[in-house]
């Protein structure tokens, strides 16, 4: 599915390309500007899938979702303070993306945690607050910007592919397999976790080690590809949903097919995007909300 | 063999467990009773790893549960607990296979042997019609089965048992019981078992501990044990004791 | 209860100070109406000595019909002429400070459509402050703007004499352009995301009067963001961008395109581009200049 989809983005976009013999400008087109983005939204897809199934499961919550626990505003609000204070280092955003998912990680887990253990209802209420008092730092900075930068930013902050490079290109690639591996062996732990922390340790599942293993990659997912694309919307929540619904709940299925559904599902929202108004663009956060929003509804009501 | 050597647990400053000592053979089931907040489950949760110990150790095959990774841990030791409710679809036979867990590796599909032996359980446990069926459509008390299946799936040598007849109807209380006997038999294992049940204590334990306030009030043969004053001290009711026809085991009547 | 008490104190401040501007709107033969550009009737007094502009395009306006002097409040991002950053700032464009406002005690606020003005009708109605809506989109709006400020100014001499001056030099360009090829341009706005002029655009005319094409001149609304691959293949001939801090070069679409391979970029201030006032016609001017460059190399 994920091959159809790639296909049909590379064949759709603003400008019209022959199938074959294609010009040398096409060819441009093609390799320098509709590929790197295509595959990029396939990478920021996947993170985010991925990376939504392991916080589900590890927090035993369906609606766990990135975004939701803070760690999307944390990377967005690393990303913007990169951007505004080391703009010459490329660098620089996927680093400050990852450590603002951290941080905002380990707040929230700090948060959530009380003397009875983990719940996970503290957990999603702490991941709200967070989240919502970085989306208030994130306006503030905002209204501070002057107009150009701020222009730039809003659109960014919906979700936006337009500015795909090779470089990044390259570095978000390289974090979604290595996410998606290292969190591909934590699946069968993951597993365990769903039922309980309590009944994962009982049968031999380091807690803690785990609780690490999986926000740190987590937080690295999501980081880079916030970084990449600004806050993509309603994936890692969706899409792993969808994935469960067919094959089943074991993680070792669920993981590494999130990635798959969840590249697709960007890339056919971003081809959306990018074909809609042509030649102008939407953001492709938009298009993911569009069809995100009433489908979890739809979800929560078959359950 | 599982050597608990004088240990102490603190919860909260707290002192919750006070010089605990208890040796378990292999084969051997201990009844572990007391009031509410004596400390069984504690003393449950300190063996198997999950509480800390203060002072003391428990040994286990000659070394120190402390020492022990946590993975060899739960391959020696196994848990059945109270059920917590998942919030995904989970089917029987997943559940009962991360019992297994311990076994494999990490990215760890199931083995063959994996899945024989997990059959095998829920066979046990006369849970087979129940195989794919979902955890949340079970009762509560199917589900208990279910997780005593998953701890027997460990195949470890100490069970450690806390209350796990709470829900269960009648017929299956004594199949749950027969069930940890016959493996003890079968495979030299231990159990612990946390139980409120006298009766059910004094037929399937070989051994028998009163903890009153985190101390051992008395322990020893299930005769020796089951005393009115014993019971009076610990659970502060008056019983009257005599012998279980059928069985031959002492039995106590409380008296209202 | 204290709130409330509060609240009626301020009522009875604000009925004092209603009374006290009705009294002077009660002589009506101080006031006129004048049309703005939205086709409102707004009414104003004879004389106007104190004016709020709520614009920078507007400020400029105003200064240059010779009215400067009469503007006590000007937004944050007025700077042009030098004489403008002295006047009392009373917030931007889209969020002005209506308490600030209205304590200046002006008699007029000259806004542009972009403004939120429309939650602060009340108030303003109330204090007496008359708001005249601006929405320029051509050379010929702005002329007609700076006529109708020279009226309400009561400077309509200067306002002519600007206007006559503005209308010369863009005759000047039309007729240096005429009968020339069009070149084909790309106003770059904005590098990251890609930002350019669209058919909305006041910009677009001053393309095409300065002897340009805009290559975008079809796409909807003024401010279109573009997709790249398009932009790839305009293959504008010459690209021109908005000189603000994220806009330094040309984005990595053109990097092959005749405009950037032949060296035919330039840049223009980006207040002349985004201030639908005077100084468009120096943008004209230096458009028409580096056009005729671009086609001399």
């Amino acid at each position: 599915m994920l091959v159809a989809a790639l296909v049909l983005a590379a064949a759709l976009g603003s400008e019209r390309l022959s199938f074959f013999d294609l010009t040398e400008q096409q060819r441009s087109i093609l390799f320098d500007i509709r590929l790197p983005r295509v595959f990029l939204g396939a990478c920021v897809g996947a993170s985010l899938a991925v990376a939504g199934a392991a916080l589900q499961s590890l927090l035993r919550n369906p609606l766990a979702e990135p975004y939701l626990l803070g760690v999307s505003n944390g990377a967005a609000l690393g990303t913007m303070l990169a951007f505004v204070f080391f703009t010459g280092f490329e660098f620089a955003r996927p680093v400050f993306a990852f450590a603002g998912a951290v941080i905002a990680t380990v707040v929230v887990y700090r948060m959530a945690k009380s003397r009875a253990g983990m719940n996970v209802e503290r957990l999603v209420l702490s991941g709200v607050i967070v989240t919502t008092f970085l989306s208030s730092i994130i306006v503030l900075l905002t209204s501070l910007l002057d107009a150009a930068k701020l222009r730039s930013f809003t659109f960014w902050l919906l979700g936006d592919l337009s500015q795909a490079t090779k470089s990044g290109f390259y570095l978000t690639l390289a974090v979604v397999v290595i996410g998606t591996i290292v969190l591909s062996s934590q699946a069968r732990a993951l597993n365990l976790m769903m039922i309980g922390e309590r009944d994962a340790f009982d049968f031999g599942v380091e807690v803690n080690r785990v609780r690490i293993v999986v926000f740190g990659a987590a937080a690295a997912l999501v980081g880079t590809a916030v970084a990449a694309s600004g806050s993509v919307g309603y994936v890692g929540l969706i899409v792993p949903h969808l994935v469960r619904l067919a094959v089943g709940s074991d993680n070792r299925l669920v993981v590494p097919f999130s990635a798959l559904a969840g590249a697709t599902f960007v890339v056919l929202a971003d081809t959306a995007a990018r074909t809609l108004i042509a030649p102008r663009e939407l953001p492709v956060g938009a298009i993911t909300a569009l069809i995100g929003a009433p489908l979890f509804i739809y979800l929560l009501r078959k359950n | 063999m599982l050597d608990i050597d004088q240990i102490s647990v603190r919860y909260d400053g707290r002192e919750v467990l006070r010089d605990v000592s208890l040796t378990v053979k292999p084969g051997q089931i201990v009844a572990l009773l007391g009031a509410n907040g004596a400390g069984k489950t504690t003393l449950i949760r300190a063996t198997n790893g999950s509480v800390e110990i203060e002072t003391g150790e428990i040994w286990m095959d000659g070394k120190t549960i402390r020492s022990l990774s946590r993975r060899e841990t739960a391959k020696k030791i196994a848990v059945v607990a109270q059920e917590n409710e998942t919030k995904f679809p989970l089917t029987v036979l997943e559940f009962v296979l991360a019992g297994r867990f311990v076994h494999g590796g990490a990215f760890g599909w199931e083995t063959d042997e994996d899945l024989r032996i997990a059959e095998s359980v829920l066979y046990e446990c006369d849970l087979t019609d129940f195989r794919d069926r979902f955890m949340n459509e079970l009762s509560g008390g199917e589900r208990q089965r279910v997780v005593l299946a998953r701890a027997l799936a460990v195949e470890a040598e100490i069970l450690l048992l806390d209350e796990p007849t709470a829900n269960i109807d009648l017929a299956h209380q004594a199949l749950m019981f027969r069930l940890v006997r016959a493996r003890c038999r079968e495979m030299n294992c231990s159990a612990i078992v946390i139980t409120h049940d006298l009766n059910l204590a004094a037929e399937f334990a070989d051994k028998i501990i009163l903890l009153k306030n985190g101390e051992v009030h008395a322990q020893g043969e299930p005769r020796e044990v089951l005393t009115s004053e014993n019971l009076q001290s610990v659970f502060a009711v008056n019983v009257l004791l005599d012998t279980n026809p059928a069985s031959g085991n002492v039995r106590v009547t409380t008296i209202y | 209860m204290l709130v409330a008490f509060l609240a009626l104190i301020v009522a009875g401040c604000r009925s004092e100070e209603k009374k006290a501007a009705s009294a002077s709107e009660s002589v009506p033969e101080s006031m006129r109406t004048v049309t703005d550009d939205l086709g409102r009737e707004v009414k104003i007094p004879q004389k106007i000595d104190r004016a709020v502009s709520l614009a920078p395009n507007l400020t400029e306006d105003v200064f240059a019909v010779g009215a400067g002097d009469r503007l006590v409040g000007v937004t944050t991002y007025c700077d042009y002429p030098e004489a403008a950053k002295k006047i009392q700032k009373v917030g931007d464009t889209l969020n002005p400070n209506i308490e600030t406002i209205v304590a200046l005690k002006p008699q007029i606020v000259l806004v542009s459509t972009a403004s939120q003005l429309e939650a602060f009708s009340k108030i303003l109605a109330d204090n007496g402050i008359a708001v005249y809506i601006t929405n320029p989109k051509s050379l010929d709006d702005i002329f007609k703007d700076l006529a109708q400020l020279g009226d309400i100014f009561g400077t309509q001499d200067t306002a002519a004499k600007v206007v006559g001056d503005l209308t010369d030099r863009v005759a000047t360009i039309t007729r240096a352009a005429a009968g020339k090829m069009p070149v084909r341009v790309f106003v770059q706005i904005s590098k990251e995301p890609l930002f350019t002029i669209g058919k909305q655009a006041f910009v677009t005319e001053i393309v095409k009067r300065a002897r340009g094409e805009s290559v975008t001149a079809n796409i909807e609304t003024a401010y279109p963001n573009l997709s790249k691959e398009t932009a790839l293949a305009l293959a504008p001939d010459v690209i021109i961008l908005s000189d603000s801090p994220d806009n330094q070069e040309p984005n990595d679409a053109f990097k092959d395109s005749p405009a950037v391979k032949n060296a035919r970029v330039f840049r223009v201030n980006a207040d002349l581009l985004s201030r639908p006032g005077p100084r468009l016609v120096d943008a004209l001017e230096q458009i028409a200049r580096d056009l005729d460059a671009a086609t001399r190399k």
